[in-house]
């Protein structure tokens, strides 16, 4: 394992609320989207909107299933730009905007932990 | 076809337990079959299993990247159940109902013999009246509000003779 890169500190340091993770910057705004795709007609009745809640809660506790199968495990990550990076995966926030990373291996060094934006993955994979 | 994250979970359904063709931006490609579809972030979730070995591997496509789906066969009871079993919880293992009152025995002799109080509630052991084991009566499956006695009982656990077929670890 390479030696981690040391992080660093420009003079005035930057935000650390800034970069796209700051909750209040209108990019993160506009990606957490308050509203989720659901039947808003108004004929729709109480019966398909049960459905469709149970539809979602069984898709969401599998995805939340396959969350935690990736902790701390090695993976892969496709971004944009064909930019190729591993790390072990740590967590995710609720909205599958941010993830939390351990030992990521960037062309210039090992960051020890790291944020990644989900916005700029195309694709993450790892074996079980 | 209609943007892949403006579909309803109904409809996102409908491709679970499929094998499918994914086009992400970038020209890529990806098949497998469909695990899940997150309902927040439209994230497909495509398993490919392999031939020899049992291991799988686990590819997530994120819902802003995908252009098209492409179903390509229909699954079946055995690929719902191997979907199933892959992302079945560490530690399933089914443990007989003797078994289990045979661990819960054991637990429950072995903190009476360290002079710690304890309940038999139903399936459960209650500690000292503020920790809780459940089946199957590992460390893990402590539950309590107070860390320092979570800690001390863990502990004591695992220094269990009568639990492993090994030497005690510890006197």
């Amino acid at each position: 394992m390479r030696t981690p890169m040391s992080v660093l500190r420009l003079p005035r340091g930057p935000d650390p609320n800034s970069r796209g993770f700051d909750p209040n910057s209108p990019r993160f705004i506009a990606l957490c989207s308050t509203t989720i795709s659901s039947s808003t007609d108004t004929e729709t009745d109480s019966v398909q909107i049960g459905e469709e809640q149970c539809a979602r809660s069984m898709l969401r506790e599998s995805f939340l299933r396959t969350l935690i199968a990736m902790t701390n495990k090695q993976v892969q990550f496709y971004m944009y730009e064909r930019v190729k990076v591993n790390a072990v995966f740590g967590a995710s926030d609720i909205d599958v905007l941010n993830f939390q990373v351990s030992d990521l291996q960037t062309p210039i060094g090992v960051q020890k932990e790291a944020l990644l934006r989900c916005q700029d993955v195309i694709l993450y994979s790892f074996d079980l | 076809m209609v943007e892949w994250r403006q579909l309803k979970p109904l409809e996102w359904c409908k491709y679970v337990n499929k094998k499918v063709k994914v086009t992400a931006h970038e020209k890529h490609q990806f098949d497998g079959w469909v695990f899940t579809v997150d309902p927040v972030s439209a994230s497909i979730v495509l398993v490919t299993f392999q031939e020899k070995g049992g291991t799988a591997t686990v590819r997530v496509v994120t819902g802003h990247a995908v252009q098209e789906v492409e179903i390509l066969q229909e699954g079946n009871e055995e690929t719902a159940r191997r979907l199933r079993d892959t992302f079945m919880p560490l530690g399933g293992q089914v443990l007989s109902l003797e078994e289990l009152r045979c661990r819960k025995e054991s637990l429950r002799m072995w903190l009476e013999k360290n002079r710690i109080p304890v309940e038999e509630e139903g399936e459960t052991l209650r500690v000292a009246n503020v920790l809780t084991v459940s089946a199957p009566y590992g460390a893990e499956n402590c539950s309590s509000s107070n860390e320092i006695i979570l800690a001390r009982v863990q502990n004591l656990m695992e220094g269990n003779p009568g639990l492993t077929l090994q030497q005690p670890s510890n006197s």
